[in-house]
């Protein structure tokens, strides 16, 4: 091996089938998603385009990381991350109609068992498009149940109690991306008689079950084109091979889906940054002040270079976080907590400085930028908040197992 | 106090378990569609074996590279293999760590089914808890 060899790292190319899946996900994105974007955004909360969906269905945005043996793409993280970044630079909104449904389907994956794989997996490459959600919020707990240490001072959670070959759920969850329109929910309940959340235990509920009310749906500031709402669960029986490991396994579950499906999150912060730089940078090319163009002034030059180097150091993070998922299991704690940690905040920042470089036209909801300063605060708040994050990667820096 | 006395009973075990993988014609002919290997290197006692579609290399003569490197305890080993110690709990808390494609393992967890059925069985014949 040469020396030249064994520095070979190649930046410019993603797997084939990756780049494949990215160019036809950006010509959905921008043909098909953004005519629709100001008014969906506009409608009451609500409002759900199942026609749209359906189309990014076809492309199998429902089921990229599902395994080639269940129907899915089988592109792994990166694959999910990269495409939800183009959906994203249209609408963050609609990329995670698509997220959620992905991680809706990651205990499955996780749960290595054919039974539940063969039952969950297969329908999400159907002709008519399905949808899945990830119930772990509620009213009282929120960062308590992805917190492990918190665990033992979570309040009111949702309660599972054995009853033969059954298990017995009561509760309601609260912000639950997709759960309006989702076919099944991964769900995490707390046994029956546990302290907090110790005994949290995660269980894939079918929505069509008797006892299961679609709660209303919350009118958010941004990422309204997906539907948050609320999940009640009465008496809900559920068969115990529906349940994912063992009782008391949820929080670990829902640490290991968490760092899978973080490096996904951070691409579709990286998408709403791209979205507001790229509009940001026509415009500073078209307009003329001074006698030239805004990008030839000099204080605007600079924000638009820290922009375009901010988004290209979070897309490789997540890239980065994103290689590491697809290749170790359990996912890896660091990486995806980096990279989302780092990218939501590009996301605020640059939609930030596009906002001020647009002046007023950035003002006003027609141009869409206001849509892109909203959708930026969304991804700070799903999947790991700024602080529940910088514990994540403070841990990791501490662990001395870590490679 | 650990379930295997020895390196060269864990390894008379687990080589038996993967010989009769290695009968399963859906495991071998999935290790070879996929161009996959395995490398299993198990703790106290150290128990390290080579899988691929044509051959099985128990201990030091083990090749080091593999498309699927799995490591963990020998313990956890035989918890896992007796349907004691479910699959994504043993991934979720760190027990079972492995490196490879995660897409391919994915794919290889469910064909391991032989496996899980036989080990109760091997494992009593060994004079082990089951």
């Amino acid at each position: 091996m040469t020396n030249h060899d064994a520095i070979d790292l190649n930046f410019d190319v993603l797997p084939g089938e990756v780049e494949k899946l990215r160019l036809q996900v950006r010509e959905f994105a921008r043909e098909v998603v953004a005519p629709r974007v100001t008014a969906l955004d506009a409608a009451p909360a609500d409002d759900f385009d199942w026609e749209m969906v359906a189309q990014g269905h076809a492309l199998g945005l429902t089921r990229v990381a599902v395994p080639k043996d269940y129907g899915g793409l089988g592109l792994g993280m990166i694959g999910c991350a990269v495409a939800l970044e183009e959906v994203a630079s249209v609408c963050a909104g609609t990329a995670l109609i698509f997220g959620a449904a992905m991680l809706g389907q990651c205990p499955v994956l996780l749960s290595g068992d054919p039974r539940l794989q063969a039952r969950f997996l297969p329908m999400f490459s159907g002709d008519s498009p399905v949808l899945a959600c990830n119930a772990v919020t509620e009213e009282e707990a929120g960062c308590d149940l992805i917190i492990p240490a918190n665990a033992v001072h979570a309040r009111d959670v949702m309660t599972a109690r054995r009853d033969g070959d059954h298990y017995v759920l009561n509760g309601r969850k609260r912000f639950i991306t997709n759960a309006q329109v989702a076919a099944f929910a991964s769900v995490f309940a707390n046994m029956e008689g546990a302290p907090g959340a110790t005994g949290l235990t995660s269980f894939m509920v079918p929505l069509d079950l008797p006892g299961v009310v679609r709660g209303p749906v919350a009118d958010k500031m941004g990422y309204r084109l997906c539907l948050g709402s609320e999940l009640e669960f009465h008496d809900v029986r559920i068969p115990a091979e529906n349940m994912i490991g063992e009782e008391g396994d949820g929080m670990a579950i829902n640490m290991a889906q968490s760092n899978m499906a973080r490096a996904s999150v951070a691409g579709i912060s990286v998408g709403v940054a791209r979205g507001a730089f790229e509009q940001a940078l026509e415009w500073c090319d078209t307009r003329v002040q001074g006698g030239r163009p805004l990008r030839e002034h000099q204080f605007t030059a600079a924000k638009l270079a820290e922009m375009a180097a901010k988004i290209d150091a979070a897309r490789l993070l997540y890239l980065k976080a994103a290689h590491k998922v697809d290749n170790e299991l359990p996912a890896p704690q660091y990486e995806p907590a980096a990279a989302k940690l780092f990218a939501d905040r590009v996301a605020i920042d640059v939609a930030d400085l596009a906002m001020s470089l647009t002046g007023a036209r950035g003002y006003v909801k027609s141009f869409g930028m206001e849509k892109r300063l909203r959708d930026a605060y969304g991804a700070r708040i799903y999947e790991g908040t700024p602080e529940v994050l910088a514990l994540a990667v403070t841990e990791s820096l501490y662990d001395r197992d870590r490679t | 106090m650990a379930v295997f006395e020895s390196t060269e009973v864990a390894e008379r075990v687990f080589g038996t378990l993967f010989e009769i993988l290695l009968k399963d014609e859906q495991f071998t002919s999935q290790l070879r569609a996929g161009d996959m290997s395995i490398l299993l290197t198990q703790t106290n006692p150290d128990c390290v074996l080579h899988v691929s579609a044509d051959a099985l290399t128990v201990g030091a003569d083990a090749p080091e590279q593999a498309t699927i490197r799995i490591k963990m305890s020998s313990d956890t080993a035989h918890q896992l293999w007796l349907g004691k110690l479910m699959m994504p709990t043993a991934i979720a808390t760190g027990r079972v760590r492995i490196r490879g494609k995660v897409a391919r393992v994915l794919e290889l967890v469910p064909i391991l089914r032989p496996a899980f059925d036989r080990y109760p069985e091997l494992a009593e014949k060994e004079g082990l808890p089951v």
